[in-house]
């Protein structure tokens, strides 16, 4: 896998675990949100973020649960686990390692 | 209302998971899709439209069904770890053990390989480890076994040598250590009646050798002291077997008489089915017949040194082996004043415990066969490593993913220990269970008895070995993979591409490992080469006859109908008459004791005209008939051999064992000085000729002081025919016993064996060691030669992208052959050097059983370490050819 879509999938991780540290969301709202934020620069639809979600399931980041309430479709619904929360932690320190070493190198920011 | 769940289901294709999975997934997407439409919709879109955009990410090439698939499916693939540590230790044990096991079965050729490894390992120490303590850790089966002791004169290796009936009763009378002291001597009598004569392999023993066991009859009684005398000795216990097979159990049996060879005993007991003959197998033949000794003082052959008995004792209860040895030392040396012209000047006394004087033989060896096991169990442990240490280099971004999760070194640790300690155990369980299977055909495999071998069995001492080996076992090769999974840095794998992060550190233990394989490989290897030498030297010994073509046939001619020597020498002669008549006989004899055959009998050798002391030489003798030279091949150095003329009623003559004329002569021609021999009160026998010495005892053995008298003059009863045929000896055997049975119907016939049978057994312990070595080195040598393939075929794999920019910057085929050699056989040259010192430092252990070779003999060190260079270089054949075929844009483009 090249590198670029290796940054790619660990970045849509990470956002996806960030949006469900606030609190539990289902895929098309996580979809809405993250198209939302980024002004529409990251864009996710069925089929990238169902696997991303499915991966992030299946390694034990979030779990996943059917919720029916009246009047309102079935639907499922992602919670981060404590490994999730975990993980997102030190992602976020290594993006944070990542950042400030890219920014002092080829200075993005104006002084 | 719109069917989305069908939509999505259309446009998704198959998808390879199960039903229900599928069936939730087909939901999810529906939902999303019904989701995104109506918001579409809402923001004033036509439906037909909103349609189209909220399923286009589903159209084309089935690609969304397989990503997907292949993010759901990968929980097949890596198991999730098992959530971080909770509640009880056992229960993450537990866990942990469950996920090892499925990572393992994701990965069944690793786990194959593994387990056979390990069960080769701990196979081999389980089945060697099983003989070990049957035969050197049990305790003898008798009554407080660590009190029982050989006592005798100091013999050569220190043990116990025999002793005259009036020393004995001497030490008896006046030792202080032992509660009892018994006599034994060995006793072949002929049992007549019922289904024909047979020779019973028996001993005499003093009345209390049963009670110094701690055993008793199962029927019957012990021996009575009053039983232990000239005149009340013909009294019997048998044994089990003895009793079923020829008297089928019958209880009446107490009482009766039956008829041996030199008359009729009445049976007083029957020993227990489980009363191992373990002293009679030692030093005689596994006894099924037992009667008292019965000497008195007043008979010629219970003299002080007719020295044909041994002697055994249980020690008092505190007495050490050197206060009893002191006691019967202080006894020893009063008699040789008392008894000066009885006793040699120099006549020590040892006392040394039962289970050592049974085991002393094998001791050496075993203890060898058990090192070379744990060498090769250590070289197993060295490649399960290596399998580990790789496997680990491939599930670092993994144990990455695993740390980031909050999963803590310890636990990480833990959790490849487990799987360490589940591939050891299934290695052990299969390891364990070929041993359980082996170990009982063991006993059937060794050419030369080994005392107690045949209870070897995987008990619980042995399985409790296992366990202990399988737990040092993981240890060994878990811990290298887990130390260096303890000192991971998970950012810098995660951050990375995974491989060059732990690569260096990782291949230099690998290499390491590849290194201390070659080097006790070559230690095996060595200690094997030895024995292959040690083997061929002996059988290459020139044994003073010529083996080849001789049978011969064990017979007696004992009992009251052969009480006369002439009787014997003329039946002799008979029997002899009848065998020359067979087709394929060449030539026939009869002797007392041929080499090899397991019996000497040394006499006193007094020269005439020599003052006469009881350090006088004893000398091999063998009563033969004249053909016997002929027979053997046996070449006449001077003088005449033996002759047909030679008779009871002529002069005695003699023929000398080179060394003895040379030893006893070394100045003067012995032919025609006379001697007497055994007592000094004896027939002068006149020395005729001078014949080539032959090795009598063992092939390993040189040749001892021997000597030849006429079996017409002094006659023997326990003979050995030999027949030397044109053709195949073992064929005319059924014709010889046919011969022999026509010429005398009573006189039992046993161990018929081509004499080459008993040159080759001379050799037989000797080639049963190297056998066992070969194997293990064997096995050792392809395992290192695995573990190099895995090391340089994994680094060139891990360098191909090095090999690819060297081939695209110009370099040949030859340079990247050099560059593979090069590494992977300096690491080779560094585990052959340490693996000759290695070998130096162990093959010491083989001294006893090495023969004609130097334990550190430089051509077999050398062709051992050619050897092991050789397999090195032809386990780096194959990541050549792939290292040559390398082609450069595919390498490059690989990262």
């Amino acid at each position: 896998m090249s590198t670029d879509a290796e940054l790619r999938k660990g970045s849509a991780e990470t956002l996806v675990l960030a949006l469900l540290d606030e609190r539990d969301r289902h895929g098309y709202e996580l979809a809405k949100l993250i198209e939302r934020r980024s002004d529409g620069a990251l864009a996710f639809h069925v089929a990238s973020l169902y696997p991303t979600l499915y991966r992030l399931e299946r390694r034990g980041l979030i779990h996943g649960r059917w919720v029916e309430r009246a009047g309102a479709r079935r639907r499922r619904f992602y919670r981060l686990t404590p490994d999730g929360r975990r993980t997102l932690e030190a992602q976020r320190r290594s993006w944070k390692v990542f950042f400030t070493a890219l920014n002092r190198v080829a200075k993005f920011r104006h002084a | 209302m719109r069917d989305f769940r069908a939509l999505v289901r259309a446009r998704l294709g198959p998808l390879p998971l199960d039903p229900a999975r599928e069936a939730e997934i087909v939901d999810e997407l529906a939902q999303h899709a019904a989701d995104h439409f109506e918001e579409l919709v809402a923001g004033g879109m036509s439906e037909d439209e909103a349609l189209a955009s909220a399923l286009r990410p589903l159209d084309g090439s089935g690609r969304a069904a397989a990503e997907i698939a292949r993010a759901d499916r990968a929980r097949r693939s890596t198991p999730a770890p098992p959530p971080a540590p909770r509640g009880f230790i056992v229960a993450d044990v537990w866990r942990d053990a469950r996920y090892a096991v499925r990572l393992l079965r994701r990965a069944p050729g690793f786990t194959a390989a593994a387990v056979v490894t390990l069960a080769l390992g701990i196979g081999a120490n389980a089945a060697i480890f099983s003989v070990v303590n049957a035969v050197l850790l049990r305790p003898l089966p008798y009554a407080d076994p660590s009190r029982l002791v050989v006592v005798g004169g100091r013999g050569v290796d220190n043990r116990a040598g025999n002793l005259g009936y009036l020393t004995f009763v001497d030490w008896r009378a006046r030792a202080h250590a032992f509660d009892e002291l018994a006599l034994i001597r060995s006793w072949n009598p002929t049992l007549l009646g019922g289904e024909g004569p047979e020779r019973i392999a028996a001993m005499r023993v003093s009345a209390n050798f049963f009670a110094l066991l701690g055993v008793a009859p199962v029927v019957g009684r012990d021996f009575r002291a009053g039983e232990d005398t000239p005149a009340t000795r013909r009294v019997v216990v048998l044994s089990d077997r003895l009793w079923q097979r020829r008297f089928h159990g019958d209880p009446r049996i107490l009482g009766r008489s039956i008829d041996l060879s030199d008359g009729a005993y009445i049976v007083v007991g029957v020993m227990p089915r489980l009363f191992p003959p373990l002293v009679s197998e030692h030093f005689y033949q596994a006894a099924e017949l037992w009667a008292p000794v019965g000497y008195d003082a007043t008979q010629a052959f219970a003299c002080r040194n007719c020295q044909h008995l041994k002697a055994l004792g249980r020690l008092k209860r505190g007495v050490t082996i050197a206060a009893a040895e002191r006691d019967v030392g202080d006894i020893q040396a009063a008699l040789g004043r008392e008894h000066p012209a009885d006793y040699a000047s120099e006549s020590g006394v040892v006392v040394v415990p039962l289970a050592d004087e049974l085991a002393g033989a094998v001791r050496a060896p075993l203890l060898v066969l058990m090192g070379a096991v744990v060498f090769v169990l250590v070289i197993a442990c060295a490649n399960v490593a290596n399998l580990l240490l790789a496997r680990l280099a491939a599930r670092e971004r993994d144990l990455a993913l695993r740390a980031a999760l909050g999963a803590s070194v310890g636990r990480m640790v833990r959790q490849l220990l487990i799987e360490s300690a589940i591939v050891a155990a299934s290695g052990a369980a299969l390891g364990v269970a070929a041993a359980a299977a082996v170990v009982p055909l063991l006993a059937h495999l060794t050419p030369v008895p080994i005392p107690r071998l045949g209870d070897a069995r995987v008990d619980v001492a042995v399985l409790a070995f296992a366990a202990a080996v399988t737990a040092a076992t993981t240890m060994g090769f878990g811990l290298l993979p887990a130390i260096r999974a303890a000192r991971f840095r998970p950012l810098a794998s995660l951050a990375g591409s995974g491989r060059s992060s732990g690569a260096a550190p990782n291949a230099a233990a690998r290499r390491l490992l590849i290194a201390a394989e070659i080097a006790i490989a070559i230690a095996l290897a060595a200690g094997a080469g030895l024995m292959i030498k040690s083997v061929g030297r002996l059988l290459g010994v020139d044994p003073g006859f010529d083996p080849d073509h001789v049978l011969t046939l064990q017979l007696s001619m004992i009992g009251p109908q052969y009480a006369r020597n002439e009787t014997v020498v003329a039946k002799g002669d008979e029997i002899l008459a009848r065998l020359r008549t067979i087709a394929g006989v060449d030539s026939a004899a009869l002797a007392g004791q041929i080499p090899l055959g397991g019996n000497r009998d040394a006499w006193g050798f007094h020269v005439e005209g020599r003052r006469w002391t009881a350090d006088d030489p004893s000398v091999e003798r063998y009563s033969v008939t004249p053909d016997y030279f002929r027979a053997m091949r046996i070449p006449l150095r001077r003088g005449r051999l033996i002759a047909d003329a030679d008779r009871a009623n002529t002069a005695f003559v003699m023929v000398l064992g080179d060394r003895t004329a040379r030893a006893l002569w070394p100045n003067e021609d012995p032919i025609g000085r006379r001697v007497r021999i055994g007592g000094t009160d004896g027939a002068w026998f006149t020395i005729v000729g001078i014949a080539g010495d032959v090795r009598h005892d063992a092939l390993a053995e040189p040749p001892t002081l021997q000597m030849y008298t006429a079996q017409a003059q002094l006659t023997d009863s326990f003979l050995t025919v030999v027949l030397r045929t044109s053709g195949d000896p073992a064929a005319i055997a059924h014709d010889a016993r046919q011969a022999i049975a026509s010429a005398a119907a009573d006189v039992p016939v046993y161990q018929v064996a081509p004499l080459r049978d008993l040159v080759e057994k001379s050799a037989g312990a000797r080639r049963f060691l190297m056998v066992l070595l070969e194997l293990f080195s064997g096995v050792a040598v392809l395992m290192t030669a695995v573990g190099v393939y895995g090391v340089v075929s994994y680094s060139v794999a891990e360098r191909t992208r090095e090999i690819g920019i060297r081939a695209a910057l110009g370099a040949s085929r030859a340079d990247v052959v050099r560059l593979v050699l090069g590494r992977g056989l300096a690491l080779v040259a560094a585990g052959a050097a340490a693996g000759v010192v290695l070998a130096a430092l162990t093959t010491r252990f083989l001294q006893q059983s090495l023969y004609g070779v130097s334990a550190t003999d430089a051509p077999t060190f050398a062709g051992v370490v050619t050897i092991l260079l050789a397999v090195a270089a032809a386990a780096h054949l194959v990541p050549i050819a792939r290292a040559t075929r390398v082609d450069p844009t595919v390498a490059l483009r690989q990262e």
